[in-house]
């Protein structure tokens, strides 16, 4: 057994060496290798495959009772201070490889359904690998600044992988607005890493919350420093688990390919800020200002992701938002202290989610023959519509990820929701008061998503809903461009025409009339991911939690048959109904908008229009930043470049007497003679040197 | 065969010199031997360079090594006298390194090829020379001698405003370092015995006064060539005018010259001033990391902006210098060969856009991606590590700099903390303009405008093995920092002892006198000890 700890870094290892051998192979022999296509995709599955059947391995032998193993290699060093890095093994690490290779080796079957007909097929393939392995690399970080060091690299592969089409203006901006909003929270984190090094000696995760207990109870270190090192640290979480008030980059992330939505905007990286909580729970335990500032932080993404996720018309962004509120969800169990509920529903969503995303793909791949390689149409829902037909498998998986989400028992989302709603209800009424509506509100959302792609009548050959679309991106391009930049109408007809051409230039086929189910490589992942997103929760249902068994605190010992004793039927049955019963609500809300259009959605939104306006704008976060940050940085830069042409370069140009001199020896110089001047200052140079020796 | 008592250091500098003098005796119809001459005499260099390092270099002695001492010039008391330590075998390394690439990277040079590559290797073992003498009067010569070559490759191949660029170059650098003659003078007629002798200037017990004095000079001298703001006006007008390699010089070695210099002469020879100047040296750097970030972000010429990227980086240098701690001052080092290599790369990568769009005015680019596949795939790398991405080795300096910084006990908390925030700042700025640079020349849709007059054609072989070359070293010392602080730790090591000895004394000193830095409270903060 002790082997395959000695071999554990092949798990990051492995994907890294495929990612290298893929990409030097492009850049050397670009042509042959892009050519390569199904070689390249089986050894890079391969790897990965090989990675899932090790950590299946280290979860099973950790699952046995197996000691947490540690390997360090001494990296750098200055004087007394050595810095390592290696990589632990222990339940935490051992689950989250688990779910990170599962979620990837799927992803990867996938893409080749879905990228089957792009040109870039092995770019993606190494730039999905080489993310595997930086976030593998993440998960088995036994210090902070190992963790900072593969928090950047994910970010980096979210960054590539973003700007995948990066003839597309929309994902051009979308990549680099995600890697410096992700810079912003890593600026906080680098902060917070340094405070607590500086307080505490220590990048170890466990070191550094013993020492800064002992600190601040000796009070060599108030409670308010250490709070502020802990908010900064999670500042890094902030940003990559998409909290407020740093999510903007989430929705645009979608730009990118499907299958890298579902694996690092919903499974995999995202969930790294829980992760990292997680890892620095020992830290944040003992700081109750922190742990609330982390829970309440939680609540409001939670609350406003899924308010935005109500009027999100294309259905990634709405996924996006979804994703955006469940991680809230996890941070706010997090911060109430349920660290296991965080993780729980960590995994559960890891599962579910990226299925979702993955049916998302799978409806847009079908779309695609219909309505053409526009991401404006083939995403939009309301060009979609009864696709239940045309594509069953999607349709029934969308299904259960859909029930998941709501927070329906028996799937995976229940318990591990309900496992945060309890832990919420314990900690704070108010805090309850939001979680629960949101969950509703979930299940509308999903089920408002779900009716409208696979139910009623399809709409995909429907010009009307088409041009409306049109006028829509027309008229959020005109608000970009300020009023009066350009006729619309002059722009339609450009668009249009622009539009027809690209698609017969590009592809040159006819559409066909009706969409089609995507391809086994496609569906396969969809069908393994439904059995987790169905079953996974039951191993950690509260009379017999075998989640809680394998994660909880470090430090704490847990009882299984213990907490089962305690486990009150009662209690249980009044907190789960309360969720249930509020989900059911938004179903049934989802049913009569969107299924028996009993309610119609549009006269809700007229009644309410403010309300309707805050959602559809995203609560108006891009606007604000956009005009402060984006506008404002770009200003001052402007003007401190003016400061440093005209006052800077004049002043010192100014100042010293040689300087005084430029104008005129400048002309001499421009008469072309320079060499012979360089000789005489050379010269000038040589003889006051000659000079100075002298005397 | 080969003994240690070979004289390696003046071979290295004397050979590419010597090697220089043969070119107008070459037949050369085409200008294309030339070029193979000069790459074979640089790749010759580089290796005896190697082969003096591993034969006769110890890593774990801090002292001079590969010492070799010549009297020239009696009557003036002038040496020939060459040696190395950590601080400056990295550097040395580098120079070969870099100077052997920038050859390759000038094979396009058609304009005067004789003269270019005559330049070339003088300059080559010019570099050398100024970071293996050990002479206080053969640096400042040295130091003069090889901003002759620069003035004249930007002049002579240089762009549009190149005289104007070349000029304000030469006044600039040849004006301010008349400071490090009048400074050296000055410290080797100080005392009873006169010597010009680095080692023997270090050991003087000046006076503080005089060594503030020194300081001052010294500062400005090497705060144009680092540069450090005000001071750095003459470089993106040098840096907009060059062409790829002369920049790959300039960018990769000479600024490296002025962080050498600086730890060499100001903190080495005068140790009790520096501790005086430290907190001013740590706001000058952070004033580089910010106000450069800014002045990047906004440049719209693709050269100046790169140009203005590097005066950023090289705030952490000085940060890291001023920091009082082995591990601020070798990641300051580190950070010189990082940039050194980062630099080199990007300004080659200028260069080699330069070379297929013709223009270097971002608005007229963009939407190149899509015909320069390769050349975006290795501007995204390298874009990327100068960024700082963790596993390549500009992350490793700052991190180093952030850290030693972080534990140093020379200044008072609240100091501290205003500067690493700020530092940070630059952590959030430095993508900005670096990736809104790679959105504006490469990402969007095809630029038809530009492909109409432009033929576009990817990387060619020898442009890829020049960034691979460089990234191989990026990287491996991103993931193995040690590689390289190894070279030197025993010499940062020692050096920050004999800093730190200076100390207490002159915080002392500094309180009674109240000087003008009130961030350096004299106190030290104990950092908490826990057993």
């Amino acid at each position: 057994m002790e082997a395959i700890y000695e071999y554990a870094w092949l798990i990051p290892v492995l994907p890294l060496a495929g990612a290298m051998i893929l990409g030097l192979g492009l850049i050397s022999f670009g042509k042959a290798t892009s050519q390569l296509r199904s070689p390249s995709s089986i050894f890079i599955v391969s790897l990965c495959g090989a990675a899932m059947v090790l950590s299946f391995a280290l979860f099973w032998s950790q699952y046995q009772g197996h000691e947490p193993y540690t390997r360090m290699v001494e990296w750098a060093s200055a004087g007394d201070f050595h810095l390592s890095m290696g990589y632990t093994i222990d339940h935490l690490t051992a689950l989250m490889l688990v779910i990170v290779t599962t979620v990837a080796f799927l992803v990867m079957i996938y893409t080749d359904g879905y990228m089957a007909h792009d040109p870039g097929y092995v770019r993606f393939y190494a730039y999905l690998s080489l993310f595997s392995s930086s976030m593998l690399g993440l998960v088995v970080s036994p210090n902070l600044v190992q963790v900072y060091i593969f928090w950047e690299l994910v970010g980096m592969c979210s960054y590539l992988l973003i700007g995948f089409w990066y003839d597309r203006k929309a994902a051009a901006d979308a990549c680099q607005k995600a890697f410096v909003t992700n810079r912003v929270g890593d600026f906080g984190l680098l902060l917070g890493m340094l405070g607590l090094y500086w307080a505490t000696r220590s990048f170890e995760f466990d070191v550094i919350g013993d020492r800064l207990q002992q600190l601040i109870e000796s009070g060599a270190l108030s409670g308010a420093m250490a709070a502020l090192f802990a908010v900064l640290v999670f500042l890094g979480p902030v940003a990559k688990s998409a909290q407020v008030p740093l999510h903007v980059w989430l929705p645009d992330a979608m730009e990118g390919p499907t299958p890298i939505s579902a694996l690092i905007h919903a499974a995999t990286m995202v969930a790294a800020g829980v992760f990292l909580i997680a890892r620095m729970f020992p830290v944040f335990e003992d700081i109750p200002t922190a742990m609330s500032i982390i829970a309440w932080t939680g609540t409001v993404t939670a609350f406003i992701g899924a308010t935005i996720a109500i009027t999100q018309n294309d259905i990634k962004k709405g996924l996006a938002y979804s994703t955006m509120s469940q991680l809230g969800y996890m941070v706010m169990g997090m911060g109430v202290g349920g660290y296991t509920a965080g993780m729980f529903h960590l995994m559960t969503h890891a599962y579910f989610k990226a299925m979702l995303f993955l049916c998302s793909g799978s409806v847009i791949h079908g779309m695609e023959g219909v309505v053409g390689h526009d991401p404006a149409y083939a995403q939009d829902m309301r060009m979609m519509g009864g696709l239940r037909k045309f594509m069953p498998i999607t349709a029934i998986t969308f299904l259960i990820g859909t029930l998941a989400i709501s927070g329906i028992p028996p799937f995976a989302g229940f318990w591990s929701k309900d496992e945060i709603i309890g832990l919420v209800y314990e900690a704070n009424p108010m805090m309850w008061l939001v979680a629960w509506i949101t969950a509703g509100i979930t299940a509308f959302y999903m089920f408002r998503m779900y009716f409208s792609t696979f139910e009623g009548r399809f709409r995909g050959a429907d010009t009307s809903v088409r041009n409306q679309i049109k006028l829509e991106q027309l008229q959020e391009m005109g608000l970009s461009m300020g009023p009066g930049a350009m006729n619309p109408h002059e722009l339609t007809m450009e668009a249009e025409s622009d539009h027809a051409k690209g698609d017969h230039n590009t592809h040159g086929h006819h559409y066909s009339t009706s969409p089609h189910e995507s391809p086994i490589s496609m569906t396969l992942p969809l069908i393994l991911l439904a059995v987790p997103s169905i079953l996974v929760g039951l191993v950690g249902t509260p009379f017999a939690n075998y989640f809680e068994a394998f994660i909880h605190p470090p430090g704490e010992v847990f009882d299984m048959t213990e907490a089962a004793a305690h486990f009150d039927l009662s209690e249980f049955l009044l907190m789960a109904g309360s969720s249930v019963g509020i989900s059911l609500i938004g179903i049934t809300l989802a049913v009569m908008m969107y299924l028996r259009k009993t309610i119609d959605p549009a006269a809700i939104a007229a009644r309410i229009p403010a309300l309707y306006q805050l959602s559809k704008n995203k609560w108006y976060f891009d606007d604000i930043y956009y005009n402060v940050f984006v506008l404002g940085s770009r200003r001052l830069a402007r003007q401190v470049l003016e400061v440093d042409y005209k006052v800077v370069d004049g002043v010192v140009n100014l100042a010293g007497l040689v300087t005084l001199l430029t104008g005129e020896v400048l002309k001499y110089f421009e008469n072309g003679r320079a060499q012979f001047y360089a000789l005489i200052v050379f010269a000038a140079v040589l003889g006051l040197v000659i000079f100075s020796g002298i005397t | 065969m080969l003994t240690a008592d070979f004289p390696w250091l003046t071979t290295s500098i004397l050979f590419p010199i010597a090697a220089s003098l043969l070119i107008p005796f070459l037949p050369d119809k085409d200008g294309k031997t030339v070029r193979w001459y000069a790459l074979v005499i640089g790749l010759i260099d580089f290796a005896i360079l190697v082969y003096a390092f591993y034969t006769g270099y110890d890593t774990s002695n801090p002292n001079l090594q590969l010492v070799e001492s010549y009297n020239w010039i009696p009557q003036l008391d002038l040496k020939w006298s060459v040696g190395t330590d950590g601080l400056s075998m990295p550097l040395i390394l580098l120079t070969g390194f870099i100077t052997t690439l920038a050859i390759l990277a000038a094979w396009p040079v058609t304009l005067k090829p004789r003269l270019f590559y005559f330049l070339m290797l003088a300059m080559y073992g010019g570099q050398i020379a100024v970071f293996a003498v050990q002479d206080m009067l053969l640096f400042f010569l040295v130091w003069e001698l090889e901003l002759i070559p620069v003035y004249l490759l930007l002049a002579i191949w240089g762009g549009k405003k190149r005289m104007y660029a070349a000029t304000k170059f030469i006044l600039y650098t040849a004006g301010s370092s008349l400071f490090i003659l009048v400074a050296g003078l000055a410290m080797a007629f100080y005392g009873d015995t006169v010597s010009f002798d680095m080692q023997t200037l270090a050991l003087k017990d000046y006076t503080i006064n005089f060594q503030l004095w020194m300081y001052a000079a010294f500062l400005v001298a090497y705060a144009v060539k680092l540069p450090i703001i005000p001071l750095h006006t003459w470089l993106p007008d040098a840096h907009g005018e060059a062409t790829a390699p002369v920049h790959m010089l300039l960018a990769g070695i000479l600024l490296k010259m002025g962080g050498y210099a600086l730890v060499r002469m100001n903190a080495g020879m005068l140790p009790d001033a520096h501790a005086i100047f430290a907190p001013a040296l740590v706001i000058l750097g952070i004033v580089n990391i910010i106000y450069a970030a800014l002045t990047s972000f906004a440049q719209r010429n693709l050269k100046r902006k790169i140009a203005y990227s590097s005066i950023s980086h090289m705030g952490f240098v000085t940060i890291g210098i001023a920091s009082f701690t082995d591990l601020g001052l070798s990641g300051a080092l580190l950070q010189m060969v990082s940039h050194g290599l980062i630099g080199a790369s990007l300004f080659f990568l200028v260069g080699a856009t330069y070379d297929r769009t013709h223009t270097l005015m971002l608005d007229e680019m963009g939407g190149v991606g899509q015909k320069m596949k390769k050349i975006f795939a290795m501007w995204t790398a390298c874009s990327l590590a100068s960024l700082a991405l963790p596993g390549m080795s500009g992350f490793v300096a700052e991190l180093m700099v952030f850290v030693g910084f972080a534990q140093s006990d020379a200044y008072n908390p609240t100091f501290k903390v205003i500067v690493i925030l700020l530092a940070a700042v630059g952590v959030i700025l430095t993508p900005i303009y670096l990736l809104s640079n790679l959105r504006e020349i490469f990402y969007g849709p095809e630029n038809k405008e530009l492909t109409s007059h432009e033929v576009l054609v990817d990387a060619e072989p020898r442009e890829i093995f020049i960034i691979g070359s460089l990234l191989i070293p990026i990287i491996g010392i991103g993931l193995y920092p040690k590689i390289l602080t190894q070279i030197y730790d025993a010499k940062s090591v020692e050096l920050t002892e004999r800093l730190r000895e200076s100390l207490p004394a002159v915080s002392q000193q500094a309180a009674s006198q109240s000087v003008a830095f009130g961030a350096f409270n004299g106190e030290l903060l104990k950092a908490p000890a826990i057993e």
